[in-house]
């Protein structure tokens, strides 16, 4: 098992069923990419880095409505539909 | 042992979700609005389709900045959106874009207005601390029939502004005096329209117990999605009694998600999504943070409306006003602002010109089916009066034209009514139906000596002179009834008194 993360717990937050094969292959790989981070954040870099994202109020966009696909399109999209709304299992919030 | 509910502490903390009044939604411009057929507002970014990319509404962050001046908040430097990463079908993109780390909003506090013993006296007030306020987008509304959900994404990506405030509600109270302050200042700014009945406000709301006096906050549980002002009042107070017999019963709180049937006025607990709350948020690589320059903060600034309070203080303080009149006022900036206009044309008597707004004008609006929301108990949004048929101006004229003696208060009634009717000035009413009194005095001096010099009236003179004040009033009438009412009572007053010296 890699350190810093439990592979299991992650493929259930991701819904992936995932063989005992892959867990170890991903577990590698995640570890690959834990550690090139890792070694980012060890490198000695000025700390104003973080301003080549940082942006103005002149990238916002204009309140202003655009175009829409239309219920035909987005329905057509997904799986299944009913009465213009997308269909999915019953998916229960309410009073049991 | 037994204990009373006295014992116990109520602390209550919210999370309000509020759809702020933009056109376009947060990171999409597709359009948003109640009402509208599934599915027809949304685009491509909306979904999270490939390829696409959010850009932020400036009108949106405006908006939240906005709200953060008129609470006191902090404008901080920079504020920057994360992932929450969830999968369920009200989330067309499986993650909700948010603020984590860097809200828009950070502090502030919301004066709230606890209810008086009486309508007409004032309650007690306090300060209730905002923590932060956060701007994400709203997600899609699922439906649910027979074995299946439906979702519409009309309302994924509506700019939401979830508001959360510090443990420091001690009731339901003032849970509710909190709610209805904060409509007032969103809607007053023109931050949000907090229209309940069509979601644009929801509440999630955190109660916990703990033994008066004790310091540690015990268990809370989150009730979620209430949508009325009622019944958030109605949660915290079944969650108070419940936690209480819990625990007097020897039992624990469980912290829990619980949902709220209003229709049987009880909650319940919601069947918890395993590791729900497990979101693996991370900062969205596609929104670079936005530095917030401080002349957009000054900007906003100047759109920061006088707070109700404040102004209800002014009323009451300045002007004079009843706390009843200057209570109703405040409630709605529209109305306040109407208020003041008129008053600014008449400043001898505001009292006078609110005695008007708040009775009559308010009446007829409403039976006039204009503002009939003004009225109601729940906090609504601002109501139109462009289309109330007086102006300030004219308002103000009725009740100068009242206070000169130039018309009775009965008289008053009629012209107002007239006036509602017609939007005529008060004069040319007063004029067309002859309602101008008799301020004539050669004319009047005449009728008064006359009236004075009849027999009828000798026992009432008699006891007048004998020091009875409330004798002169008899000889009123028969002047008034000489002069068909037209005499103006306070001349009629001096005269007799100079007459009968």
């Amino acid at each position: 098992m890699a350190e810093g993360f439990d592979i299991d717990h992650l493929a259930k937050l991701a819904r992936l069923n995932l063989t005992a094969a892959e867990k170890v292959l991903y577990s590698l790989q995640l570890n690959q990419i834990l550690g090139h981070f890792q070694a980012l954040a060890k490198a000695d870099l000025p700390a104003t880095i973080d301003l080549a994202r940082v942006v103005s109020e002149s990238a916002l966009r204009s309140d202003e409505p655009g175009p829409v696909l239309g219920a035909e399109t987005v329905t057509r999209l997904a799986p299944a539909s009913r009465d213009g709304q997308i269909s999915v299992p019953r998916v229960v919030d309410d009073e049991a | 042992m037994s204990s009373s509910p006295s014992d116990w502490e109520v602390v209550i903390g919210l999370e309000v979700h509020v759809q702020l009044h933009t056109r376009a939604k947060v990171f999409a411009s597709s359009p948003w609005g109640f009402g509208k057929e599934p599915n027809e507002q949304v685009d491509p970014v909306v979904l999270g389709l490939p390829g696409t990319l959010p850009v932020v509404n400036r009108e949106a962050v405006e908006k939240s900045i906005l709200f953060g001046l008129v609470v006191g908040s902090s404008v901080p430097e920079q504020c920057a959106w994360d992932r929450k990463n969830y999968f369920y079908p009200d989330n067309p993109k499986n993650y909700q874009l948010t603020q984590k780390d860097f809200p828009v909003v950070v502090g502030g506090q919301v004066e709230i207005e606890l209810p008086g013993v009486s309508r007409n006296v004032m309650g007690e007030h306090k300060f209730i601390r905002i923590h932060h306020a956060h701007l994400e987008e709203d997600v899609g509304k699922l439906s649910h029939a027979g074995s299946g959900s439906l979702v519409d994404y009309n309302r994924a990506g509506v700019p939401l502004l979830e508001i959360v405030t510090e443990p420091d509600l001690r009731s339901a109270a003032e849970a509710e005096a909190f709610l209805r302050s904060l409509v007032a200042l969103l809607t007053q700014a023109g931050v949000a329209d907090c229209d309940m009945e069509k979601g644009q406000l929801r509440c999630d709301c955190n109660v916990s117990i703990r033994r008066r006096g004790a310091e540690k906050l015990g268990t809370r549980t989150e009730t979620k999605n209430l949508n009325s002002i009622s019944s958030v009042r109605d949660t915290v107070i079944y969650e108070t009694a419940r936690q209480i017999r819990e625990l007097e019963a020897g039992r624990t709180i469980t912290q829990e998600t619980r949902g709220w049937n209003a229709e049987l006025s009880r909650g319940y607990i919601l069947r918890d999504k395993e590791d729900a709350h497990d979101y693996r948020y991370f900062p969205d690589p596609d929104l670079p943070t936005l530095r917030i320059s401080r002349e957009t903060v000054a900007r906003l600034q100047k759109l920061v409306p006088e707070n109700l309070y404040d102004r209800q203080r002014r009323y009451v303080e300045k002007l004079g006003l009843p706390f009843t009149a200057a209570s109703v006022l405040v409630a709605n900036r529209e109305l306040a602002e109407w208020f003041e206009a008129a008053a600014a044309v008449h400043p001898a008597n505001p009292q006078g010109i609110a005695n008007w707004v708040t009775n009559d004008l308010l009446r007829d609006l409403a039976a006039s089916g204009t503002a009939g929301a003004l009225l109601t108990d729940e906090v609504l949004p601002a109501v139109s009066l462009a289309s109330c048929p007086i102006k300030p101006v004219q308002l103000a004229g009725l009740v100068k034209l009242t206070d000169d003696g130039v018309i009775s208060k009965q008289q008053a009634k009629e012209v107002f009514a007239e006036m509602f009717k017609t939007g005529q000035e008060a004069v040319a009413i007063v004029d067309a139906k002859g309602l101008r009194q008799n301020s004539d005095t050669g004319e009047l001096e005449k009728i008064v000596q006359e009236v004075i010099a009849d027999a009828a009236v000798a026992k009432s003179i008699a006891e007048y002179r004998a020091g009875n004040e409330k004798a002169i009033n008899a000889l009123k009438g028969p002047i008034m009834k000489r002069t068909q009412g037209k005499a103006n009572p306070i001349l009629i007053d001096q005269l007799l008194r100079k007459f009968l010296g």
